[in-house]
């Protein structure tokens, strides 16, 4: 259960030496506060270092739309061109965020970030030398692959912070790394603005303005390698010298994690809010633009103001959960993530229908907090789905964002078989089918949207522990998973927690 | 919610400024003036080096007075059908306010009734692409009255074609180059670092 640290006295683990926290933690030394103005190492530093860097990819994988009147130009863009390279740069991370869930399970998430954030940073570099449409369309698809640095970001928030807090912290790291994607619809415009008054012309500006995000992501990686850590305790390197964590094998992780119906469903109503977000991100300026017949830059601000709402948005999404979860448990923030979901789904059917341009305003504005929120709420679930295969689930949740985002571009949104409106109208009504299924979540222990925890007396214990065999947990592999169990209790909802007994400590 | 007011206000008052502008129809334009380009077919002309030699004027044969409104006219560049497929941001409408096919002004000159001629330089913002050249007359309130081109109605005749600049420089070629490889042997020079250290530990 919670450990009161609050008067900074020593917090035994099982290790041997003493630990100071600034923060309250529990007994795996995950904090049990989330407090967004600190900076105090481990929990807040890791929290900001995992929504800057984050932050950081979205601005780089997003950083060609704003600009794309000057580089349609250049290097001579068909609309085609302009919609093949959209698909391409969000459908990259798609394995590639499976992938960086196993790699956060196996070598922690501070190297596995850092690493896919340095990888790509050259791919955002030469797209100041890029030369054609083929050419474009690669380095778009390449700078792609980081953004599958949300799963790094989101297995960091759940492996430094407890239960209670772990929907918020997720919520607002991962909500404030999004908000990339609006930011940079003004700070790209804005350093080509600046290089050309220095003196660029206008096809030379833009490719000096491509550094700016290039370095950015280079240095938020740099300060993830010096000042992060994976756990609290240490890194993922350190703690399996000294044996306090048990190196864990890739098959066997992978295994566990793709056989859990639970992130598949996760995945799939993911790809409904997180998806259909992308997918409004790279075709909501054009919509405004064509429909109401703005200027370019009025329709930017309208498309900035969409992702700048991720600010506020997807944070509250995790904070909902949280508070939900306090006096409901797992299946409040069940109910919580459904309500939300079909919400967006129901304004955006809504967006499609409207014909004038402050109605269309009002109910984008909603549509996006509702949205998004769902997309804070989803990781209020995921990290209780699996405590080994943490990794995988977040990865698969995750890449399914992305599938749902080319699926949808590619069904509504590609050539003319649509209008954009039809196409938004239509997106809706598929939101609110691919978000019924999570009325088919059910957790032995804590139930489901319809129905209450299981009839044969299970616990926490037994739903985690199921993912190590016999023979690992004769080693003693499964320490982790069992504090873990312990401090999931509070999902039981405020009822449950305290009437029922807790099965003593199984060594 | 103050800064939604403030935006929906600024939108609002942009879409007001777009209505007071008179809604002057293409297709209600006389085709007085004669447009004449010294460019050859199947020529590609270099952005920032070549020039093009234009030449317009009213077209004499019409009768005296026909250019009395004329005050200014507006030299245009202007993109032929085969550049503005599948590319809607150049696409041609009716109201000259929507119309997006002439998108580069070459030069704007006080009306001449004798015929005028100027050697452009191609400035080198303009993209690759195949172009024609179009005149447009205004009246004393700047709104289009006339117009001429250098190609016929159906837009097939004398086009020209011009290839932009990249816009690359050698200095940016390698500079991408060396912060890409910078970043790569970074990150292995972090491994490296990591490594040792646990080796190190390890030995204690």
């Amino acid at each position: 259960m919670e450990v009161e640290g609050r008067d900074m006295a020593s917090i035994r683990g099982d290790t041997d030496e003493p630990r100071k926290f600034d923060l309250p933690v529990d007994s795996e030394h995950k904090a049990t506060e989330f407090r967004v103005l600190s900076t105090a190492a481990p929990h807040m530093r890791a929290f900001h270092l995992s929504w800057v860097s984050f932050f950081s990819c979205f601005v780089s994988t997003f950083a060609a739309p704003p600009l794309l009147p000057i580089i349609r130009d250049n290097l001579n863009l068909t609309a085609t061109d302009i919609g093949n390279a959209g698909i391409a740069s969000v459908s990259g991370a798609v394995f590639a965020r499976i992938a960086m869930g196993t790699t956060c399970d196996l070598f922690g998430p501070r190297l596995a970030s850092a690493s896919l954030i340095l990888i790509t940073a050259p791919a955002v570099y030469f797209t100041s030398i890029a030369s054609s449409p083929i050419s474009f369309l690669l380095l778009r698809f390449c700078t792609g692959f980081s953004i599958a640095t949300f799963v790094s970001t989101q297995f960091w928030m759940s492996s430094m912070f407890s239960g209670p807090v772990v929907g918020t912290a997720n919520g607002v790291a991962g909500g404030w790394g999004n908000l990339g994607g609006g930011a940079t619809q003004l700070i790209m415009p804005l350093v080509f603005g600046v290089i050309r008054d220095i003196g660029a012309i206008k096809f030379t500006a833009w490719r000096i303005a491509f550094f700016i995000p290039a370095l950015f992501q280079t240095l938020a990686a740099f300060a993830v390698l010096i000042f992060g850590q994976d756990l609290p305790d240490g890194n993922f390197s350190g703690l399996q010298n000294s044996g306090d964590k048990q190196k864990d094998e890739f098959s066997r992780v992978f295994y566990h994690g793709a056989t859990n119906y639970r992130g598949w469903i996760l995945a799939l109503t993911y790809g409904y809010c997180f998806g259909v977000e992308l997918t409004v991100d790279n075709i909501i300026a054009e919509y405004f633009y064509d429909r109401f017949n703005l200027e370019l830059h009025t329709a930017g601000m309208i498309a900035a103001s969409f992702g700048l709402a991720n600010i506020v948005s997807r944070p509250a999404g995790g904070m909902i959960s949280d508070i939900t979860a306090k006096r409901f448990g797992m299946r409040g923030r069940l109910w919580a993530l459904w309500v939300m979901q079909t919400l967006g789904g129901v304004f955006c059917v809504i967006l499609g229908q409207v014909g004038s341009l402050t109605a269309s305003i009002i109910v984008m504005i909603i549509f996006s907090m509702f949205v998004q929120a769902a997309c804070g709420l989803t990781f209020g679930v995921v990290p209780f789905v699996s405590r080994r295969s943490l990794g995988v689930i977040s990865g698969m949740t995750g890449g399914g964002g992305n599938v749902g985002a080319v699926l949808t571009q590619l069904i509504f949104f590609k050539g003319s078989k649509y209008s954009k409106e039809t196409g938004i109208t239509l997106m809706g009504v598929m939101i609110i089918c691919c978000t019924l299924p999570i009325m088919l979540i059910y957790f032995p222990q804590w139930g489901g949207m319809f129905c209450g925890p299981s009839k044969n007396i299970t616990t926490e214990e037994d739903y985690y522990l199921s993912e190590w065999n016999s023979k690992e947990k004769q080693k003693g592999f499964h320490q982790s998973s069992l504090k873990f169990a312990d401090n999931s209790r509070s999902e039981r909802g405020r009822s449950r927690v305290n009437t029922t007994t807790i099965p003593p400590n199984q060594v | 919610m103050a800064a939604r007011g403030l935006l929906l206000a600024s939108i609002y008052l942009s879409l007001l400024m777009h209505e007071c502008y008179g809604v002057t129809l293409f297709s209600s334009l006389q085709k007085t003036l004669q447009v004449t380009t010294t460019t050859k077919r199947g020529q590609v002309l270099k952005a920032g080096e070549d020039k093009v030699t234009i030449t317009w004027g009213l077209n004499q044969s019409l009768a005296a007075g026909t250019d009395s409104a004329y005050k200014t006219v507006k030299v245009q560049l202007c993109f032929a059908p085969v550049s503005q497929k599948d590319r809607a941001w150049r696409k041609t409408e009716d109201h000259l306010n929507k119309d997006k096919t002439c998108s580069f002004k070459i030069v704007e000159k006080p009306y001449n009734k004798s015929l005028q001629t100027l050697d452009w330089i191609i400035e080198s913002d303009v993209p690759t692409a195949t172009y024609f050249v179009r005149a447009y007359a205004l009246n004393a309130e700047r709104h289009e009255v006339a117009y001429g081109q250098s190609t016929n109605d159906q837009k097939t005749t004398n086009l020209f074609d011009i290839q932009a600049i990249t816009g690359r420089h050698a200095s940016l070629d390698i500079a991408s180059v060396c912060f890409s490889v910078f970043s790569i042997v970074a990150l292995f020079g972090f491994f490296f670092h990591e490594k040792r250290k646990a080796r190190m530990s390890q030995q204690k």
